[in-house]
């Protein structure tokens, strides 16, 4: 049995709950709230299901076809489950935070209903079976998140709004460009091909070679790679939950979950090293690593500095993808999971301070350790991580890197993996010592920007307990990295299977 | 049993640091007692640990997969570790006791820094245990890393200029240290495919470039260990910390990079490349310039503890010369081990002990003042090799180096203990002169007392292997202990003949001032480039934006031709339709 329900279900839990959201009246806070914790549930037990039958060996598919020889595939195979897994995760910690966020604001139905039809894509990126059933789920996103960026509807949001679009569905057209091409002519779109793309090496070396180009090029946009990056900062001025979810799982992970695809499942990691296009892949990885984090420091804003971090750690994924090697694929896939743990933890704790005490710049933050320890110290935890020390996840994968890239005998990138190490540190230590090393407001120095009581806490418990189970999840990812079902564990399970094909 | 024990020498710390905080949350100013004896134990456990016999622990889960052991090495490296610890915890609750008392009536900051100081200082020696029992890299490098980040709040305690400057020194040097050892530790466990420090040691050893990431190590952990060149945070953060810190600093934390070197390179290796014997002979050079140069530099300081600190580096390049050793000649190796542990923990202790004094001397106890100042020079003359345990240490070097005929090497380290000798008088005498009385408090001459006679007597209680340990024959003594005499009268005759010369005292710190104003510079070079390529950008926007509107006027030009096609539309179409006609009359015809 194949179990096609499985995958459908998943994806309708919240479709099902955005339409409903969308029907309800603007004042129905509480039966919204219960539906979207309903239907984040309903899909992680879904997709646990799902784990449970690809370690069974068995993985569930739904297919239907459209018209000739263009299928919709939905198959959750163990790259995909991962993906979901990790959204429906992070979905749920993002609605309950972002119920605590959104709070007595206005146009809350809007919100979570595109909140919902963003993650539904979100899903259907991840178990899309075939570029075609990808490509339509990856625009769906665009489109889905376009309402959450220009949520707070002010001119600035707009425009940030106009450039995200441009950007994006520009991307969509070369990306639609690519895929007709290569239908065109080698039929092929399935991400299940035993043999990927290799039969066509002879005759078509230069064609692959520009689709190639086309696909990656399209999915860069979204993972935000130096040059096509431009709309990620921009895209700043949205929620904080929106941006925890944009930076962690939604938008810049489809783009990298796309680059895996392409390499992975539709050319197969021989034929790409075979092309030649993967040394092209991680040079520009690692320059829009060291350019993310260069950016960063120039930063004074909490949020820009966490983008332009965004824009450096997501490529650490690409970078690992373009390693050949089982511990470059490790690495990568288990960075998908870290990252979005660690980046949505940031994220969250830069919504609290903006909430709680109106903290937007970085020069604001002194002190900010004694009035909020608990969520200081998930920025912690997040930003230690994110430098890569140990015991938090980002060590471990920033270990598998490292040890690919030697594998793959690309040793500059051991130099890069260590400068972006070093960066990290040059922007994130300060804030760390910020909170924890500086006197400020909370010890009797001047006031906080606009410091609001918003719960028994130190903050609303909504924003809280998300917050502190990332950074926990975070902390444990790395320290226990060796438990079964641990993300290392997962990539690991995930890598074999491709390199054992 | 060996198990329960490792559990709560680990788990010990981490509750006494949580305890700490906790009742600093629920207690009312006036009752919290922050180094309270529940905290001062930290160290106990572990203390205990080191006794308990050699074990093994291999656990899957942790990390990349964790492997802990107790052999040889890592027994005596605990012990002392934790005995210094355990002392400068006990000499800390003296040391802070004002300022607990200034916090019980409600001084913010004093409150402040203590709670930090509660929290961070068993977290530090909680890294500092990791990283001696570690046996994977993922263990050792979370050790080292917890140790390094923590000890920041130990230096930086005090919170003035000083502090944050010596502070600001050590976390840029620690950060750099930490890059480097990750690239060194990727690069040779990359090539040997492995997660333990054994590997490490292999891969260096087997590796083609084997020598280059044996450099990197030994320069990211050398940042710690004061190797010349990346030592420049020791002067600058010793004299800013309070004792007890700098007595843990100097005496613990500083030997976690020697340790390092100890598991990760492979010492002692027979058939080593040339390269690595190249290494092996730029370490020996590196240590001895580094054992030279500090008391050549030291001695002019006026700060006691800034003199200790340049004499901690002098004593580390001693150090860094006997490992390197075992690259350059690995053949003594075996011998040299023991002499290096026993070494190294008779220095801890030792520098601890002057460290603390540092503290007694400013609160001069009410006893004989001979006997305090008899007491003060205790470490100081064992230190130099011509009594107690330092004598033993050093005769266990040489006797080792005698034995595979490194004479010449035997000769150097003689003469640098010329060189500690002049350090450590130097720094008596600067305590003589900022001398203050008031009385210290009992916890603070008791461990500095006790640290001092566990100092004098390091082989005593140091679980070495057997036999590994003699005492010098007599007609030894004398090679042991002219260094003394000879350091103490240069002092004094370098002290008598440029008394009428006005010779400014150089910055602690040396080359720290120079590398700060190559960053600079390097910093305003960048933000220029930056700026200029803001320009650029800026100026191809602009040429852009003018094409475009350009075009833009071209097709608005365009537009007018429209407007005047729709003025005269009926003309057009019956223009068209003439045209339309004619063709088909022509193509009829």
């Amino acid at each position: 049995m194949n179990a096609a329900w499985l995958p459908l279900t998943a994806i309708a839990a919240s479709l099902l709950a955005a339409v409903i959201i969308f029907t309800l009246p603007e004042d129905a806070r509480r039966l919204r709230t219960n539906i979207n914790l309903l239907a984040a549930v309903i899909k992680i037990t879904l997709v646990a299901l799902m784990v449970r039958r690809v370690v069974q060996g068995d993985e569930a598919i739904f297919s239907f076809q459209i018209v000739g020889s263009i299928d919709f595939v939905l198959r959750a195979d163990a790259l995909g489950v991962m993906f979901a897994g990790l959204s429906s995760v992070l979905w749920l910690c993002t609605t309950v935070y972002a119920i605590g966020y959104l709070e007595g604001t206005a146009n809350r139905k809007r919100f979570f209903g595109f909140f919902s039809l963003c993650v539904a894509s979100t899903l259907g990126i991840a178990l899309a079976g075939n570029l075609f059933t990808f490509l339509i789920f990856y625009e769906m996103l665009t489109l889905s998140t376009y309402p959450l960026v220009v949520h707070s509807g002010t001119d600035k949001a707009l425009k940030a709004g106009r450039v995200y679009l441009r950007y994006t569905l520009t991307a969509g057209v070369v990306l639609l460009f690519g895929v007709v091409l290569l239908y065109s002519f080698t039929s092929e779109h399935s991400f299940a091909s035993e043999r990927g793309l290799g039969d066509y090496l002879g005759d078509h070396r230069t064609l692959l070679t520009f689709i190639f180009a086309l696909l990656v090029g399209g999915f860069a946009v979204k993972a935000a790679m130096v040059p096509l990056h431009g709309w990620l900062p921009r895209a700043m001025v949205a929620p904080a939950p929106v941006s925890a979810l944009l930076h962690a799982v939604a938008v810049v992970k489809a783009g990298a979950f796309g680059i895996l695809r392409i390499i992975y499942d539709l050319y197969g990691i021989e034929l790409s090293v075979e092309l030649g296009v993967t040394t092209a892949l991680a040079v520009a990885a690692c320059i829009t690593i060291i350019y993310g984090s260069l950016r960063a420091i120039a930063q004074q804003e909490l949020k820009p500095r966490l983008a332009f971090s965004t824009i450096s750690q997501v490529s650490y994924i690409v970078l690992g993808v373009s390693l050949f090697g089982p511990f470059g694929t490790i690495g990568a896939l288990a960075h998908l999971l870290h990252q979005g743990l660690m980046k949505v933890t940031l994220f969250f704790c830069a919504g609290i301070y903006a909430e709680e005490l109106g903290i937007h710049r970085i020069d604001e933050m002194n002190g900010a350790g004694k009035r909020m320890p608990l969520t200081s110290l998930a920025f912690t935890i997040g930003a230690l991580g994110m430098i890569g020390l140990p015991p938090v996840a980002g060590f471990i994968t920033k270990w598998y890197l490292g040890i690919g890239a030697i594998q793959a005998e690309m040793y500059w990138v051991v130099a890069v993996l260590v400068a972006s190490s070093t960066l990290n540190a040059i922007y994130f230590l300060p804030i760390v010592h910020r909170l924890w090393f500086r006197v400020g407001p909370a010890h009797g120095h001047g006031t906080w920007p606009n410091e609001q009581r918003l719960g028994r806490l130190e903050t609303h418990g909504w924003l809280l307990w998300p917050t502190v189970f990332t950074a926990v999840i975070s902390l444990a990812a790395g320290l226990l990295a060796g438990l079964p079902f641990s993300p290392l564990d997962w990539a690991t399970r995930v890598a074999v299977g491709e390199y054992l094909q | 049993m060996i198990n329960l024990l490792l559990i709560f020498a680990l788990c010990w710390p981490l509750c006494v640091a949580l305890a700490g905080v906790w009742q600093a949350y629920r207690a009312p100013a006036s009752q919290r007692r922050y180094l309270s004896w529940w905290w001062v134990s930290a160290a106990w456990p572990s203390f205990l640990l080191a006794y308990a016999g050699e074990a093994q622990w291999v656990i899957d889960i942790w990390m990349l997969g964790g492997q802990w052991s107790l052999d040889a090495l890592s027994r005596p490296w605990l012990a002392f570790t934790t005995l210094l610890w355990s002392f400068a915890a006990v000499h800390a609750r003296g040391y802070l006791a004002k300022e607990q008392a200034k916090a019980q009536v409600g001084d913010s900051s004093a409150e402040r820094r203590l709670l930090r100081l509660t929290l961070l200082w068993p977290l530090t020696l909680l890294g500092n245990v990791l990283l001696i029992i570690a046996q994977d890299i993922a263990s050792f490098y979370l050790g080292f890393a917890l140790m390094t980040f923590a000890a920041y709040a130990l230096v930086v305690h005090t919170g003035t200029d000083e502090a944050k400057l010596g502070a600001r020194a050590y976390l840029i040097m620690a950060v750099l240290g930490e890059g480097l050892i990750l690239g060194g530790l990727l690069w040779a466990a990359g090539v040997a495919q492995s997660v333990l420090l054994e590997g490490v040691r292999e891969g260096i050893a087997s590796a083609e470039h084997g020598a280059l990431m044996a450099a990197l190590l030994w320069l990211g952990l050398g940042v710690k260990a004061g190797v010349i060149g990346l030592h420049v945070w020791l002067p600058l953060a010793h004299p800013a910390a309070p004792a007890p810190a700098s007595a843990v600093l100097s005496g613990a934390m500083i030997k976690a990079g020697l340790l390092g070197w100890l598991y990760v390179l492979p010492l002692g290796e027979t058939s080593l490349s040339p390269e690595l014997t190249r290494l092996g002979e730029i370490m020996l050079i590196a240590g001895l310039a580094a054992a030279f140069g500090a008391a050549l530099y030291g001695v002019w300081q006026r700060h006691p503890k800034a003199v200790l600190a340049y004499s901690s580096i002098s004593q580390m390049g001693m150090l860094t010369a006997m490992v390197a050793m075992g690259l350059a000649a690995p053949e003594v190796w075996p011998l040299l081990l023991p002499g290096v542990v026993l070494f190294a923990a008779h220095h801890a202790l030792a520098k601890g002990a002057l460290f603390m004094g540092t503290s007694i001397s400013e609160h001069l106890p009410r006893w004989p003042t001979a006997l305090v100042w008899v007491l003060l020079a205790l470490p100081a003359v064992s230190l130099t090799g011509a009594f107690g345990a330092g004598m033993i240490s050093k005769w266990t070097v040489k006797s080792a180096l005698y034995e595979m005929h490194h004479e010449s090497l035997i000769t150097l380290l003689t003469w640098a203990a010329i060189g500690t000798s002049a350090l450590v008088s130097v720094s008596l005498w600067r305590q003589w002169q900022q001398r203050h009385a008031g009385g210290s408090h009992a916890a603070q001459w008791g461990a500095w007392l006790a640290a001092l006679t566990a100092a004098l007597v390091t082989p005593l209680w140091l679980p070495l292997p057997e036999g590994s340990v003699a005492l010098p024959p007599l007609k030894e003594w004398i090679s042991l202990m002219w260094p003394l005499p000879v350091g103490v009268m240069a002092v004094w005759l370098g002290g008598w003949l440029t008394r009428h010369l006005r010779i400014g005292i150089p910055p602690a710190g040396d080359l720290w001032w120079l590398y700060a104003w190559l960053a600079q510079n390097v910093l305003v070079a960048i933000r220029g480039v930056g700026q200029w390529c803001n320009g650029i950008k800026a100026a191809s926007v602009n040429a852009t934006l003018a094409i475009e509107k350009r075009v833009m006027g071209r097709l608005t030009q365009l537009t007018a031709v429209e407007s005047w096609m729709r003025h005269h539309t009926s003309g057009l179409m019956m223009a068209l339709a003439v045209v339309l006609a004619l063709l088909l009359i022509w193509e009829g015809a």
